[in-house]
């Protein structure tokens, strides 16, 4: 195998003084970026974005108003079962408590290295109504939530149920995602698994018909936490 | 399956006479055409994105080997594997002892077309491993034992009804003509093969050299199943997919989506980094990285390395006369369309495809929508050299273009030829306003399907001359 490496290695080196590559040059030069934005206009922005997206993103200005607007959301998944990240992980506390109250049952993501359990654990995850996560960043030009894995953060909860339901702090959201990587230089050390989200999942493979839902969650909804 | 020239006119000519294709092809590729302006509209440094996008990939490719190492080391230093092929049947093989080693029995897929090129799914089925795609489209494409037509709509070329009928008669489901419902009956199916594949096969849309990240572009959330669901994870990877930085990655992607769809990003950007870390809840246990090289390592080398800019975004299928016309199962290729003409014989060797290069007018519709500006009209024109050097050229027009440049390289020759091309023109089409219906051999070709303009009066020559006598006579009148 590290013959084969070498062997491609070799040819690579042997192919660039030919290469004609237009444009090339020995630096690609460093770029203005920036780092902060407005945060009423970032939040308007980011809203706009997300509803143009077929999502849907609401401003709460406390945590009554953060949890009212959590369990409408459940009401409107017609939940029972949810999936959640831990209570610490969360930018709302009170997460845990709320749900408990008001007879949801709470499920959390653990999946097994062994492969046999892994699949029971699985198809036990599936059967979750709805998905509670907070987020590390928001970018206000594309409406896009940033989520990195971390230990208790585990990427199914965003992924598996018919509705995702993200809390974003305001302070976390970025102009651009140019802006989010120069602020989170470290962010792929942090955890295996960076993803952006951008609405609701989506197709539009037969006859160019757009159709959510069609893996992902069919419903994303955000609500922005704007004294935080 | 690769189905190289002498049948490209045949699937062409078939292609064409092809009704329900010709106005999928219509209603897709416009479609495609008004979200991407639409997105380019409202982007106001779409000019200076584009130009760095297209730095990015230049300069990375520069020093791809620099960059290949970095990569490599920092896949592994993140925990994952890296795995060199030199090209299909190696990849294959590396696959397949990955799958033997976990026993592997069901593999679900992303879309990539890396895969489609190697034939990795015939390959790994052939070992009794089944093999699911997960994209909507591919899915479908698989059900019907067809190949993707276009990079970013699979199957844009089947009706509704064909698809319900499908569905119908391979999952059960219920006939329908609604969308919404297919759509859902493919999730159900789908959802449980998810959940119990041993292995996740993904492709690549870049590689980062700082950080060893693979980013993997998409809208379904088969892409993020694929990579999370099973124990194991592999992605298949060009060598020339990559980029430095994660800055850059950013700078790539503000232009992909709007290239490909018209969004201003994907609905997923997944950004892996290894396996799951020790502590993580959930993801896959192993991460493979596979770089395939198939030709790509000759193409850098070659006159044509400036197509390994293409990140796939698929706007210059969109873009291009002939390709709306004949959509991508004609060019027989993995790759069609402006970029599969160049790709393909690039990678493949000009012999079995030098057909493919013709199949353009050179109109420079899609340089003008590359989102990293790849001058594709002149890869054409190199293509087509590299046929006529191979000897891949028929006598005829070995013979005409011999003749063309005895007759251009000498003036009184030329002249006597246009002149009496002109009269001959003129002759042609003296019943049809300056028409030609029907012309003699060899330019009879040209005529059963289209009129030939008869030349102009004047000679282009003889117009440039007078021009210059008038122009000469005004300058000398202002003085």
């Amino acid at each position: 195998m590290n013959d084969e490496r070498e062997r491609m290695m070799r040819q690579i080196r042997a192919a660039l003084p030919d290469a004609h590559l237009p444009a090339a040059r020995a630096t690609i030069p460093a770029r203005e970026i920036a780092r902060q934005g407005d945060r009423a206009t970032m939040i308007s922005s980011f809203q706009r974005e997300v509803d143009a997206l077929g999502g849907n993103c609401a401003v709460a200005t406390n945590e009554a108003d953060a949890i009212a607007l959590l369990l409408q959301s459940l009401r409107d998944a017609n939940a029972n079962q949810v999936l959640t990240w831990d209570d610490a992980d969360l930018p709302l506390r009170r997460v845990g408590q709320t749900l408990q109250e008001n007879g949801y049952t709470r499920i959390f993501a653990r999946v097994s290295r062994d492969a046999t359990k892994r699949k029971t654990e699985l198809a036990a995850l599936e059967r979750a109504d709805a998905g509670i996560t907070g987020a590390l960043a928001g970018l206000a030009d594309s409406g896009a939530l940033a989520l990195v894995t971390q230990p208790t953060q585990a990427r199914l909860v965003s992924l598996l149920p018919p509705m995702h339901i993200a809390l974003l702090a305001a302070s976390r959201l970025y102009p651009t995602m140019a802006a989010f990587f120069a602020s989170h230089p470290d962010v792929t050390r942090r955890g295996s698994n960076l993803v952006f989200i951008a609405g609701p999942s989506r197709t539009a493979d037969i006859e160019m018909t757009l159709t959510r839902g069609v893996h992902g969650p069919k419903f994303l909804c955000v609500i922005i936490l704007e004294w935080l | 399956m690769n189905n190289p020239n002498s049948a490209f006119h045949d699937r062409a000519a078939v292609a064409l006479r092809d009704r329900t294709l010709r106005t999928a092809l219509d209603r897709a590729t416009l479609r495609f055409q008004e979200l991407r302006a639409s997105a380019f509209a409202d982007f106001a440094d779409a000019d200076a994105a584009r130009d760095r996008a297209r730095l990015i990939r230049a300069h990375t490719l520069s020093r791809l080997d620099t960059y290949l190492e970095q990569f490599a080391t920092n896949v592994e230093r993140a925990g994952g594997r890296i795995h060199f092929a030199s090209d299909a049947a190696a990849l294959n093989r590396i696959v397949i002892a990955i799958a033997r080693a976990h026993q592997a029995q069901s593999v679900v897929k992303g879309k990539s077309m890396l895969s489609e090129e190697v034939e990795l799914n015939h390959a790994l089925e052939a070992q009794g491993i089944r093999v699911l795609e997960t994209d909507l489209g591919e899915y479908i494409a698989q059900l019907a034992d067809e190949r993707p037509s276009h990079i970013v709509a699979p199957i844009f070329h089947k009706t509704r009804e064909q698809v319900a009928a499908l569905l119908h008669e391979k999952i059960g489901m219920p006939l329908t003509d609604d969308v919404a419902e297919m759509t859902a009956a493919a999730r159900r199916v789908l959802r449980s093969e998810f959940l119990n594949a041993d292995l996740g096969i993904s492709g690549v849309n870049f590689g980062v050299a700082a950080t060893g990240s693979i980013c993997l572009v998409e809208n379904e959330g088969n892409g993020r199943l694929t990579t999370t669901a099973p124990r194991v994870h592999i992605a298949l990877m060009g060598i020339e997919r990559l980029v430095p930085t994660l800055d850059d990655l950013a700078a790539m992607l503000q232009v992909l989506a709007r290239s490909a769809t018209g969004q201003k990003l994907a609905v997923y950007t997944n950004i892996i980094t290894g396996p799951r870390q020790t502590f993580e809840a959930d993801g896959p246990d192993e991460l493979h990285v596979i770089l395939l090289d198939n030709g790509r390592s000759k193409t850098l080398g070659s006159a044509v390395a400036e197509i390994l800019y293409c990140i796939r975004c698929g706007a210059c299928l969109n873009a291009c006369p002939v390709y709306r016309e004949i959509g991508g199962h004609a060019y027989g290729s993995v790759y069609s369309g402006p970029v599969g003409a160049v790709l393909t014989p690039a990678l493949n060797g000009i012999a079995a495809w030098s057909e493919l290069p013709q199949a353009s007018t050179l109109c420079g519709a899609c340089r003008q929508v590359c989102p990293v500006r790849i001058d594709i009209p002149r890869l054409l024109v190199m293509e087509r050299d590299a046929a006529a050097r191979a000897g891949e050229m028929s006598r005829g027009w070995r013979w005409g273009l011999r003749g063309y440049a005895f007759m251009a390289t000498r003036p009184a020759l030329f002249r006597l030829a246009v002149w009496s091309a002109r009269l001959g023109s003129r002759w042609l089409s003296r019943f049809n306003h300056g028409w030609i219906k029907k012309a003699p051999p060899p330019l009879n070709a040209w005529t059963a399907t289209r009129d030939l303009p008869a030349f102009a009066s004047q000679s282009f020559r003889a117009q440039w001359r007078a021009h210059q006598a008038r122009s000469g006579a005004t300058s000398e009148a202002r003085k």
